[in-house]
Order: C-alpha cells, then sequence, then structure tokens
C-alpha cells in the first residue's frame, strides 16, 4: 500500500527547490489581478451605459494612503537589499518599518471611507459607481490584511533560527505579494481617478 | 523498471524501519497531502455528489413525464416537497439549479480536473508531488466544505436555491422573491465562494507543477496530451473563475447590504423597492464571462483523456499530436471571446451579437480538428475495446453530436428561435454533459489500477457502457425535436399549455431512458467500490502504455518513484513502430536501445545523433550483405 519515502532519499533525488511555490504566488497574483479586473470592468459598462461614473471628488485621505503603501515599498525592499547584504538587524527595521506603514494604509483607509460616508456618498447608493469604490477598496483591503501576514512571516524569519534560503525565500514570496498589492492599489486609484 | 518495483516490495520492511513520517490514518486517508490519495478523495466524493445530482434528474424527470400522477413514495422522502406524491413547482425549480450546479461544478470541475489533474501531472511529468502538497489538500477540504454546504440546503425549511444553475438576478438577488432565493440562494453563494477558492487553489497547483518540475527531457512537446489538456484547464480556471467571485461579491452586497449593482426598478407585491440604476445584464456579462470558459474546463480533461486512450488502445501514435495541442490553445484563447452567444437575445447591438457569432462559429474549427484526429487515430488501428476505450469511443461520439447543434445555437439570429429552449438542454446535455463524463468513465477505468493497484470487472465495465450510451442518447435526442417546437425549458408541467401537451408522451420515453440509464450506473458502482477490495491484480502496466505513470511501482508510494525519477527521451506516442521489437516503447526508453526502429525526425535535427544512426543502419546493412554472400 502507500507508503512513505525515506527522506533522505527524497532529498537526494530533488533538492528542495522554491521556484514552483514562487510561482505559485505569481499565479495568485494573476488571478486576483483578474477579480480585480472584473470589478473595474463591470465599472466601465456601467459608467459606459448609464453615461455616468461616480462623480466624486475623492477624499484626500486616499492620497495619503497611497503614499503610506508606496513608503511600505519601498522599506519592503531596502529589507531585502538589507538581507542580500547580510544586515539582519536593519533587514528587521524595516521590515517593521513595512507592517508600521500597511496599519497606517489601513487606517486612513478606514478614515476615507467615512470621509466618503459623511460626504453623502455612501455604500448603499443609487450609484452602483460609488458602490464599486467600497467593494474594491475594501477587498484590496483584505488583501493588505493577507500582505501583513506575509510578511510578519518574513519578520519572523529574520529572528528565528533558520537556514538562509528559507529566509530569503519567505523575504521573495512577501516582495512578490507586497510589491503586487501596492501596484493594484495605485491602478485602482488612479482607475477611480480616471473614470469619475 | 520490473527491477525497480521488486527491489522496493523486498526492502518495503527497512523503508517503515527508518521511523520517518509516521503515518496515522488521519494523516493518510484524510488530510494526506499525497497527491494521489487527494485524487481518490476527489474522485469519491465527485462520484457520491454524481450519483446524488442524477437522483434529482430522475426526481424532476418523473414529474415532466407523469405531471398528474401521484407517487405516495416521494412524500415519504420528501415531505412537505411532495405534498399528495407530486413535486411542487417551487422545488422542480430547485431540482434543476442544484442538478445543474452539482454536475457542472462539483462534478465535472471539481470530480474530473481535480481527480485526473491530480493523480496524473505529478505521474505523467515525473515529479514527486504537487508544487504545493499542503495547497492541494486544503483544495480538497475546501472542495469538501462547499459540497457539504450546498448538500445542506436541502434540509433548510425554505429549500436550495431556484433561480438556476447561473442564478441570474434579480431572482437570486431578492431574499423574499421566491422561497429559494431565501436562505439557499445564500448557501449557494457561499458554497460557490470556497468552491472557486478550492479550484483556485488546485489550478495554481497544477500549472506550477507542470511549469517547473518536470524530469529531465520531459519538455513541452514531450508532454501527453493529458498533461497538455489538464495543463490549459489550470490556466483558464485561473483566468476565469475569480470574475465569477467579482459577480457573485456583487451579489452577495445586493442581496445583503442593499446596493443596486443588479437592481433596477422593481416591484414586488405591492411595494417599489428603491434600488435604482443597477442592470442585471451586467451580471449575466460576469457571469458568463466565467461560464463560457467554464464548459471548456469540463470538456478539455474529457479530450485529454480520450486523446491519451484511444492511443493506447489504438496501438497507433495520435493523429495530429502538435495539432492537437494547437487546437487545445486556440480553444483555450477563443473561450474568452465568445461568452455573448449566451445573451444574444438580452438586447444586444446586432454588430456586438455578430461578433460573439464569429468568434463562436471559429471554435468549431479547433473542435473538428480534433474530431478528425480522434477519427483518424482510430483508423486502421490495431483496436483493443476496453472499457476505458469504449468510453472514448463515446466521448467522441457524443462530441460530434452534440457540437453539431452548437452551430445552430451559435448563430445569433437562429438563437433567437431556440434560446432557452429543450434545444438548448439538448446541446449543452451531449456535448459537455455526456461527452464530459464518458471522458471522466474513460479515464476511471483506465487509470484505476494506478490509483488502487487493481483492474475493474470489464464485463461489468461493457454492461455500464452499452446501457448508458443508448440511453443517453434516448434521452438527450428527443429533446432536439421539444426544441425546435419551441418548447421552453425549466417549465413544470407540460400540461398547461397546448402546444406542449403532444411532447408528454415523449417525455415518458425519455424519463424511462433516464431511468435505466440510472440503474446501469449501479453495474459502474458496485464495479468501481468492489474492484477496490476485491479486483484482479494488476501488472505494472496492464495496458503497455508508454507514458511515466506506469513505470511507477504498482504499491503505490509517497514520492512515486522509489530511487532516482526516470529520465524522458521520447514523445508519448510510440505505439507499432515499425522495426520495433514490442507495438510499444515507453518514454524512458533511450534511442540508443532501439537503433532498429529509430526514424530521421527522432532526432530533431541532432546531427550526432543522426550520424550514429547512419553509421548503425551502413552496418546493418553490411553485416546483412555478407550474410548474403
Amino acid at each position: 500500500m502507500v507508503h512513505t519515502l525515506n527522506k533522505e532519499d527524497m532529498k537526494s533525488a530533488a533538492p528542495i527547490d522554491t521556484k514552483p511555490k514562487k510561482f505559485v504566488i505569481w499565479l495568485f497574483v494573476v488571478s486576483s489581478t483578474i477579480m480585480f479586473g472584473g470589478w473595474t470592468s463591470y465599472y466601465i459598462v456601467f459608467a459606459a451605459s448609464k453615461g455616468k461614473g461616480h462623480g466624486l471628488v475623492l477624499p484626500d485621505v486616499f492620497m495619503y494612503s497611497t503614499a503610506a503603501l508606496i513608503g511600505s515599498s519601498i522599506c519592503l525592499f531596502l529589507a531585502s537589499r538589507a538581507l542580500r547584504n547580510g544586515q539582519i538587524q536593519k533587514q528587521r527595521l524595516f521590515l517593521w518599518c513595512t507592517i508600521a506603514l500597511g496599519l497606517v494604509f489601513g487606517y486612513l483607509q478606514v478614515e476615507a471611507w467615512s470621509s466618503l460616508y459623511h460626504s453623502g456618498a455612501a455604500m448603499v447608493n443609487n450609484n452602483a459607481a460609488i458602490s464599486v469604490i467600497y467593494v474594491v477598496s475594501g477587498f484590496h483591503l483584505l488583501h493588505i490584511f493577507a500582505g501583513l501576514c506575509i510578511v510578519l512571516n518574513a519578520l519572523i524569519g529574520a529572528y528565528k533560527e533558520m537556514p538562509i534560503e528559507t529566509r530569503k525565500y519567505r523575504m521573495e514570496i512577501a516582495s512578490i505579494f507586497w510589491h503586487f498589492i501596492d501596484i493594484l492599489w495605485i491602478y485602482l486609484y488612479v482607475f477611480l481617478l480616471l473614470n469619475s | 523498471m520490473s527491477t525497480i518495483s521488486l527491489h522496493d516490495t523486498h526492502n518495503h520492511d527497512s523503508h517503515d524501519d527508518h521511523g520517518h513520517h509516521k503515518e496515522t490514518f488521519l494523516t493518510k486517508y484524510v488530510f494526506s497531502q499525497d497527491h494521489k490519495m487527494i485524487a481518490k478523495q476527489f474522485l469519491i466524493t465527485g462520484i457520491i455528489m454524481a450519483v446524488i445530482a442524477m437522483g434529482l434528474s430522475i426526481l424532476f424527470r418523473i414529474q415532466l413525464a407523469w405531471p398528474d400522477k401521484s407517487f405516495p413514495l416521494l412524500e415519504t422522502f420528501l415531505g412537505k416537497w411532495a405534498e399528495g406524491g407530486r413535486i411542487k413547482p417551487d422545488f422542480y425549480l430547485a431540482l434543476v439549479t442544484i442538478h445543474g450546479t452539482i454536475m457542472v461544478f462539483f462534478v465535472l470541475t471539481a470530480g474530473l480536473s481535480g481527480t485526473f489533474s491530480n493523480l496524473l501531472i505529478p505521474l505523467q511529468i515525473g515529479a514527486r508531488d504537487m508544487a504545493s502538497p499542503f495547497l492541494n489538500m486544503l483544495s480538497y477540504w475546501f472542495f469538501f466544505t462547499a459540497c457539504v454546504i450546498m448538500m445542506s440546503s436541502f434540509f433548510i425549511q425554505t429549500g436550495p436555491a431556484s433561480a438556476g444553475w447561473t442564478v441570474y438576478p434579480p431572482l437570486s438577488a431578492l431574499p423574499t422573491a421566491i422561497s429559494g432565493s431565501g436562505l439557499g440562494m445564500t448557501l449557494w453563494l457561499i458554497s460557490m465562494v470556497l468552491f472557486v477558492a478550492s479550484s483556485l487553489m488546485g489550478g495554481i497547483n497544477y500549472v506550477s507543477t507542470i511549469l517547473n518540475m518536470r524530469t529531465k527531457g520531459m519538455d513541452l512537446w514531450k508532454m501527453p496530451l493529458t498533461i497538455w489538456a489538464f495543463f490549459l484547464t489550470a490556466v483558464l480556471g485561473i483566468l476565469s473563475f475569480p470574475v465569477l467571485v467579482a459577480g457573485v461579491v456583487l451579489l452577495v452586497f445586493d442581496r445583503s447590504f442593499g446596493t443596486s449593482f443588479y437592481l433596477s426598478d422593481i416591484v414586488m407585491g405591492t411595494q417599489v423597492l428603491p434600488n435604482e440604476g443597477g442592470s442585471p445584464i451586467l451580471w449575466q456579462h460576469l457571469f458568463w464571462f466565467l461560464g463560457h470558459p467554464e464548459v471548456y474546463i469540463v470538456i478539455m480533461p474529457a479530450m485529454g483523456l480520450s486523446s491519451e486512450i484511444m492511443s493506447v488502445n489504438s496501438r497507433k501514435p495520435i493523429f495530429g499530436y502538435h495539432a492537437m495541442i494547437y487546437s487545445l490553445i486556440g480553444i483555450t484563447i477563443l473561450s474568452f471571446i465568445v461568452w455573448g452567444h449566451h445573451m444574444f437575445v438580452t438586447g444586444m447591438n446586432p454588430l456586438l451579437g455578430g461578433v460573439f457569432m464569429i468568434t463562436t462559429l471559429i471554435i468549431a474549427v479547433p473542435s473538428a480538428v480534433k474530431t478528425f484526429n480522434w477519427l483518424a487515430t482510430l483508423w486502421r488501428g490495431n483496436i483493443r475495446f476496453t472499457p476505458a476505450m469504449l468510453f472514448a469511443i463515446g466521448m467522441v461520439s457524443f462530441f460530434i453530436s452534440g457540437g453539431l447543434t452548437g452551430i445552430f445555437l451559435g448563430n445569433a439570429s437562429l438563437d433567437i428561435n431556440l434560446h432557452d429552449t429543450y434545444f438548448v438542454i439538448a446541446h449543452f446535455h451531449l456535448v459537455m454533459g455526456s461527452a464530459a463524463i464518458f471522458g471522466m468513465l474513460a479515464g476511471v477505468y483506465h487509470y484505476f489500477p494506478k490509483m488502487f493497484g487493481r483492474l475493474m470487472n470489464s464485463k461489468l465495465g461493457y454492461l455500464h457502457f452499452w446501457i448508458t450510451f443508448i440511453c443517453a442518447y434516448l434521452v438527450f435526442f428527443p429533446l432536439h425535436f421539444l426544441g425546435l417546437d419551441g418548447v421552453p425549458r425549466r417549465y413544470y408541467a407540460f400540461t398547461e399549455f397546448e402546444f406542449m401537451q403532444k411532447w408528454v408522451t415523449v417525455n415518458i420515453l425519455v424519463t424511462w431512458s433516464a431511468i435505466i440509464a440510472a440503474l446501469a450506473q449501479v453495474a459502474f458502482l458496485f464495479n468501481f467500490f468492489y474492484s477496490i477490495f476485491k479486483g484482479k491484480v494488476s501488472s505494472q502496466n496492464p495496458w503497455g502504455a508508454n507514458t511515466l505513470e506506469w513505470t511507477t511501482p504498482v504499491e503505490r508510494l509517497h514520492g512515486n518513484w522509489p530511487g532516482e525519477i526516470p529520465t524522458v527521451y521520447r514523445w508519448p506516442y510510440d505505439y507499432s513502430k515499425p522495426g520495433a521489437e514490442e507495438d510499444f516503447i515507453p518514454q524512458t526508453v533511450p534511442f540508443s536501445q532501439t537503433m532498429s526502429s529509430n526514424m530521421p525526425h527522432d532526432f530533431e535535427g541532432n546531427a550526432e545523433a543522426e550520424r550514429i544512426q547512419r553509421e548503425w543502419e551502413e552496418k546493418e546493412e553490411a553485416a546483412g550483405r555478407t550474410k548474403l554472400d
């Protein structure tokens, strides 16, 4: 019947390869992009058929949150570079910055929703284009939450005793995902700015 | 290769003595991360779901054949949903909805791709397991949870979702619209989100495994057609399922939070709803952007399996290997730009309708290429009619007879008459229902030894095939004529309309055929479960096939190959090669061992190899001459 092969056998036959797993993250990025593509195409078709978009001046808070997110991406980039140069202390510091800025971003997004809500553009709205703003930024925030967990995983890797390959692997996963959600937000923000 | 398996059996004890990975019942059979076990989990769950969905179809077929008759037994089982022994209209709608949902998603997507992608991808490309075995396990358990939630909707007061498997709003978006739009619809949506998560995890894993983990020598153009089919199916899933999620999320917002994505100008009874500005057509766009690729997600694995099985059992190389792959790629690309043909009658701009019509009809080209290639593979083959082979041929038969009516339906002007009639039912039940399920059954019969180390009984297999094949045609063929007469789908009782009454007698034939076909599945179920434990023990390569999975030992190891993974030297279809000793040459046999059968094109322009071959041939010729002298 089914029984497991000797672990040493397996290792000698196939050295640990992180490439397939990194590729998994890339494919996730693709499918997630398409999900947001679904919403933005809903928006385009909706706006085209009704002859109107959300028609709002987006709150300034979105600008600050965008800046915070770009900042966090830069920090993550610096953290990766620090790891490459073997500066563990620096890597930890920048990872903490990434997480902090990510949290700031989350907070500012909620602020932006409340400012939208108070300006009269609530989610439950007869203009579905306004509801889309909440849906895309909300689901983006869920991605941020997942991204924070992955960055945290890389941070744990920077504190725990583990092989350098595993550390690098965790950092790479975090980089792919975090930069992706950064770019994703910029896309969504610019999209909403252009299609008002 | 037989020495490898022997070696392994002898060392069986010493393997266990090492004491690594203690496997408990839980890690081996339940939360297994071994792709072969996960494949079996998908298969058995899929079979159970298929039996349930088939049972549902028999229930509504009974209603259609005998709308005025009372069956007290139904009330015993269904209670208030069949008061007085007759199925209620609400429940009838629930039955067709859940039948469609289960068959399309749970059986023919998860049951088919989940089983055979998981089983065959690592085995046929020469990998120890999937890229992420953990994600793979998660994929199954999401699927399982989705199944449980879907079935749980039969046990709630208001009954399961009833808006059809496409759940068009506003029916699905207004919880008070019909009884099935309430909690049942919510459960449907939750179940589908879990299902999509499951198939994304699966699909991502399949693509990553195929692209990154092939064994030495296995370049893309040496992969079996099964792998190509699974690969492109997974790509389709990754690109289209997220759009369904996007649509479903908006639907959930409409239902639960009062947004107006799909709703506008609705009066419920005497009450005017506040929703304004949305459009139900937008749901159809989002849904069919997934929905159309979905039908290829269903059929392409069946195509891949049939190609492989037909080549093995015809003892001939598959006809047009490259053409087969290019047509799969063509179908994959085209499937994304045809979704509008489901919406010809939604008031679509005729020009746009024309565009969708052209793209739709172009799909006939790669489909026809594949069909002719299958027929040419059979042509003058040394055919072995195993049950798997019969089912593969049956798949081709259904694909042809169902595919032809696609040309009618893809035509924007003809579709005005045919839309939402039984013609559509007949079309897709043949081309993607029956064809895909036959491809899946072919795979089950063919790969059963790889899953359980035993063979299924072929006599029962023949019985299963012939009854199912004949009855499937008897069920679906007459439905074309109902459709041409304008009988609409989803109607509860044909006796209510004058022009439909004459079709009730046809419905009786169809229902009896469906019942007999359902009974034939008992032969399969018995055969399947009996053979798991008591079937004839299989040899390592029972079908004389070339692909890598048959080089693994009959005992299924976690890690697939004891020792090194084999290297691949040739394409998978060297059957009945002139000059070869046997009628098959496995992919692991290098050309240096088959000098007598090598062809110039085998070397793909490798000058060194060609020179060696030429020298060998000259030597042979010289030796032949001296012998003659």
